[in-house]
């Protein structure tokens, strides 16, 4: 259909207009002024912020200088998760632009992982993607795939191509139609609370008797506060991209045009915010 | 006690409760043994955790740790890190994965460092050999910064096990049979004694 071609273009396009602010603790030569980017939701913080690292760099000596890494009121960012899952955890309740603190030391160790070069977001991503094909056909697609096509998913990425990143992940959308579907869904749920991360299990997107799955059929067995009872007032939603998908809406459907170029589904449950 | 090994022995793979089950089967020995791993619970699943398994050649105190000779520490110094292993059930791999971490005087270890003393074992040559066996990942339970070995070649170094094994009748501890293989890469000592007595259901000696 051609609409849901739209939707895997609006998906890739979405953006955060951001604003980035040297933490009061880095020591400088002169004021560090702010500096703003439109962040891709569908990329990752290190993969994006030369230009935010050049432009701090610039007012500071160079011993005062270690990894560099961002902080939104008081939380670490894990540059692992793709943008859009940080802000719609996160900043979601906060006005625009985003509002991110960047440090250059006291690396927080135990929180965050290293990211010295696009290589490590490289090898994070694709053991993301392999992970995925796992879940969805056995690893049999990202297995058949060449080293260039691998590489083809990344560059996709790296350099914001869309055409170029779609001409091999559609490969690894398929399925045939006697399965109706993936063999499970990729899925992680975050929640800001809670002291496991993110939710992760096997969810097929049929039922033993082939009905369709939804995302409130999802919802209801994983995280079943987030689906409020009838005369319930709803107290959490439940985000992806940045939207609140009807629960009708079949998880095979959310799996092939809303999951993140790391061919995971990344749903955000979150607060309702109280004003 | 027997069927569920041999269950999970036919489809190659391995499940939440067989895992569950090997586990426990390991840690009965680890008691003998005592050898520091224990049985952690977060929420409903389930980790497996080892907190320092080897001795520091010049400090026998009770406290294990490894010691690695650690380009970034000063003057090329040894130094001694206290190593923390967990075993965490993929269910997207269907296997168990090793994740650790590893301290010294507050100083984490690094990526490098870790390369630097895996890369002989493994006889990886390029970085993207090396990045695609061992990174740095977050703890799928905790939410913290661990180095992990990618599951995702394990199926393959299994497989010719599980079957011998089937072949021949035999029942195998598919945890302790994988650990057996992917410890020794990381420095951590799987004592023989495990081996003995590998039949969940056999009495005790």
């Amino acid at each position: 259909m051609a609409d849901d071609k739209d939707v895997l273009r609006d998906v890739w396009y979405g953006r955060i207009p951001a604003c980035f602010t040297l933490h009061q603790d880095e020591v400088t030569e002169r004021e560090a002024e702010p500096y703003y980017l439109l962040l891709p939701r569908v990329s990752y913080l290190t993969l994006v912020t030369d230009k935010v690292k050049k432009h701090f760099l610039k007012v500071m000596r160079a011993e005062d200088v270690e990894e560099m890494w961002f902080e939104y009121e008081g939380t670490p960012l894990k540059w692992h998760y793709p943008i859009g899952v940080l802000f719609d955890l996160h900043g979601s309740n906060s006005i625009l632009p985003w509002s991110i603190t960047v440090h250059f030391k006291n690396f927080p160790e135990r929180d965050l992982l290293h990211c010295l070069s696009n290589s490590v977001i490289e090898a994070h991503f694709m053991s993301s993607i392999k992970e995925a094909d796992a879940l969805k056909h056995k690893s049999q697609v990202v297995n058949d795939m060449q080293k260039k096509d691998h590489k083809q998913l990344w560059m996709g990425l790296q350099n914001d191509k869309f055409d170029q990143f779609w001409a091999i992940n559609r490969k690894l959308m398929e399925y045939s139609t006697e399965d109706g579907g993936f063999r499970y869904i990729p899925f992680r749920i975050y929640q800001t609370t809670g002291e496991r991360p993110f939710i992760q299990k096997l969810f097929r997107p049929l039922s033993a008797e082939g009905a369709v799955h939804t995302l409130g059929d999802l919802l209801r067995e994983m995280y079943p506060a987030a689906v409020p009872q009838e005369g319930e007032e709803k107290r959490l939603l439940v985000v992806i991209h940045g939207i609140e998908p009807l629960l009708e809406t079949p998880v095979q459907w959310l799996s092939e045009h809303l999951s993140h170029p790391d061919n995971f589904l990344h749903i955000c449950v979150v607060p309702t915010p109280s004003d | 006690c027997l069927d569920i090994f041999s269950a999970e022995m036919s489809c190659l793979h391995l499940d939440e409760d067989s895992f569950f089950e090997c586990c426990q089967h390991l840690l009965k020995k680890s008691e003998e043994l005592r050898d520091g791993w224990s049985w952690e619970t977060v929420q409903v699943r389930l980790r497996m955790q080892c907190k320092c398994t080897h001795v520091c050649k010049d400090d026998d105190a009770d406290e294990g740790a490894v010691e690695i000779n650690c380009p970034a520490a000063e003057g090329g110094s040894h130094l001694c890190f206290q190593f923390e292993f967990h075993v965490v059930f993929s269910s997207s791999y269907r296997t168990p994965v090793l994740y650790f971490r590893a301290f010294s005087l507050g100083k984490s270890l690094s990526l490098e460092d870790v390369w630097s003393f895996i890369q002989p074992k493994l006889r990886l040559t390029s970085q993207d050999a090396l990045l695609n066996t061992i990174t740095q990942q977050e703890h799928p339970l905790l939410g913290q910064a661990f180095f992990m070995l990618h599951p995702c070649k394990t199926q393959d170094f299994m497989r010719p096990v599980l079957q011998t094994a089937q072949q021949e009748n035999r029942a195998v501890n598919y945890v302790l049979t994988w650990l057996s293989v992917v410890a020794p890469l990381v420095g951590l000592d799987v004592p023989l004694e495990y081996c003995s007595d590998l039949r969940p259901g056999s009495k005790p000696d």
